[in-house]
């Protein structure tokens, strides 16, 4: 099997996203044994912010950085661990709202594809890129 | 006035204000889109921009440069350095231009500040003359900011580091180089360390609020130039226009360097990751748009009055809830940026004002209200964007979604509605959804 890094970068769908990874230089900490859980945002995810954000946050690092740990959290979480809690605190220090009521719901993104095994942990693939707050 | 319930899929809310609420569920704002409104908050969105270039000059000037002075006589006087410093977002090297204008202080501005209203004399005689920018209402505004802890927690953590250790080890360092030969400021450091170090967290208040306004005069800017184009031709437009700015800079880095016998001290490193919408923006919407301080001039501090209230979350003293008829009387601290704008309002505007009530003699008080309408737009940018960043699109399909959505807004219009300390008489939401109060 392959580390997270490695799973994002095969599947095809996760070029702005794993530019910013390397970017933001978290290449290192999300092949590191962890293990993570990841809310991955694909490509059209990216897409749906307005012009302009994506841009300011290249060019800012450690903000940029803020962002994407906003979208990973400590532990091997699956869609079924997930299903027993309201909300679970990422690595940025900010809570993320769980909804597995109906589908399953992570803030206001939906969950595309749950569950991708990686060897330091899952990914759960989601539509929309989630923001603190 | 337009109702678009035919949009909204959701029964009618329930709301005191639902026509308001499905107005900002069809893309609106909280004022209704005529054209003398768009006119209106244009025009005073120009002429806020260009006092606004002096503030967040002036302020990073004060956080980074006059830093612990402790007679700051001269602090309003901006050396050329900070006149020619170039906006990150306006001109040709911009970081991402915002404005299609100069980097350096904008014309307007520097012949106000060459002439003022009574001609061309030295600076400090304009200073003594009164002739001059109101920075004093710039640092109303940052100590709002300073005194209103913990807004937006936990997300902004600006305000907590201000606590941490981190935090008072650098100031202590840049405070003990700051006063490098002068025994008489390090021994008062020595005995009070708690003083030069609150000192130095207002200093850095100054940062934050300077490089929030470094974001806002030039999309005020773009946004005028584009409605004298022809390109903005409706509220929600103007409105989305400032929504899109929300995000494009979003995650511009907050910080504070202080400058010291030329070497910078990075009392809030950049590094930190604090973002120009978490630790700026949204504290600041809370802080001058909410909150702010009780007018000298219509509360009365009494603590056995009650008036005053004792928790800080229920001050509503900001621009949306403010009494704008007394300004240019006593106690009235907006009075300071009226009488800053009216030097720079755009020609149609002043031909507005000339027709209107007392014309010339009450402009203060029409820039006042036209100024707090356009600050509700300004809100509404912040709820949509909120909205964007943390909930659903407006055209969703999920019920549920939409349902969301609603509760979102209705939370926010009932801050408008709340009956303690006569918050719902205060708030202006009622007054500005017609053309007659002004």
């Amino acid at each position: 099997m392959a580390d997270i890094v490695d799973i994002a970068v095969g599947a095809g769908s996760f070029n702005t996203l794993v530019a910013a990874v390397q970017a933001a230089g978290l290449v290192e900490t999300l092949k590191s044994p962890g293990p993570f859980t990841v809310f991955a945002p694909n490509d059209e995810a990216f897409a749906k912010l307005p012009p302009g954000t994506i841009q300011t946050l290249l060019q800012n690092i450690p903000q940029l950085a803020r962002i994407l740990t906003y979208h990973v959290v400590a532990g091997k979480l699956t869609q079924a661990d997930l299903a027993t809690v309201d909300s679970v605190t990422s690595v940025e220090g900010s809570a993320i709202r769980i909804d597995c009521s109906d589908g399953f719901e992570v803030k206001n993104a939906t969950v595309l594809a749950p569950d991708i095994e990686a060897d330091n942990g899952v990914i759960h693939v989601i539509d929309t890129v989630i923001l603190m707050g | 006035m337009t109702t678009t319930l035919q949009k909204t899929k959701l029964p009618p809310s329930q709301h005191e204000f639902s026509e308001v609420i499905h107005r900002l569920e069809a893309g609106g704002a909280m004022i209704p889109d005529t054209p003398e409104n768009l006119m209106q908050i244009i025009g005073i969105w120009k002429a806020y921009a260009v006092p606004m270039d002096f503030y967040w000059r002036d302020l990073l000037y004060i956080g980074e440069r006059v830093f612990l002075e402790p007679f700051p006589f001269f602090k309003y006087f901006l050396p050329q350095e900070y006149l020619d410093l170039h906006n990150h977002y306006a001109g040709d090297d911009a970081d991402l231009r915002v404005w299609r204008g100069e980097a350096t202080a904008h014309p307007e501005l520097l012949e106000f500040m060459e002439k003022g209203e009574t001609g061309k004399i030295p600076k400090l005689l304009h200073h003594l003359w009164h002739d001059r920018v109101n920075m004093e209402f710039a640092e109303a505004c940052m100590r709002a900011m300073l005194w209103h802890r913990n807004m937006y927690a936990p997300v902004n953590q600006f305000d907590p580091y201000l606590d941490s250790d981190e935090y008072k080890a650098n100031a202590d360092k840049a405070i003990k180089a700051y006063f490098k030969g002068n025994p008489l400021m390090l021994g008062i450091h020595k005995l009070f360390p708690e003083m030069f170090l609150e000192q130095c967290r207002q200093a850095s208040y100054y940062s934050n609020l300077g490089l929030f306004w470094e974001v806002m005069a030039p999309v005020f800017f773009e946004v005028s130039d584009l409605y004298d184009e022809g390109k903005i031709t409706t509220v929600p437009e103007a409105m989305n226009f400032l929504v899109n700015g929300i995000f494009a800079i979003a995650g511009r880095p907050i910080y504070h360097h202080a400058y010291i016998r030329g070497e910078c001290y990075e009392i809030i490193p950049k590094s930190k990751g604090f973002t120009w919408l978490y630790e700026a923006a949204l504290p600041y919407v809370e802080a001058v748009f909410y909150r702010t301080a009780p007018f000298r001039g219509t509360k009365s501090y009494n603590a056995q009055a009650n008036e005053v209230p004792s928790e800080q979350k229920d001050f509503h003293y900001g621009v949306l809830y403010a009494d704008k008829f007394p300004v240019g009387t006593a106690g009235i601290p907006p009075t300071l940026l009226m009488q800053d704008m009216l030097h720079f309002l755009p020609p149609y505007l002043k031909e507005f004002y000339a027709q209107r009530c007392r014309g010339e003699d009450d402009v203060l008080n029409q820039i006042a209200v036209t100024f707090q309408r356009s600050m509700y737009c300004v809100t509404s940018a912040v709820f949509q964007a909120l909205r964007t960043a943390l909930l659903y699109p407006l055209d969703d399909t999920n019920p549920k979604h939409l349902k969301a959505n609603r509760a979102f807004f209705e939370a926010q219009i009932d801050r408008f509605c709340r009956p303690e300390y006569g918050m719902r008489d205060a708030a202006r939401l009622r007054n500005i959804q017609t053309a007659d109060y002004r």
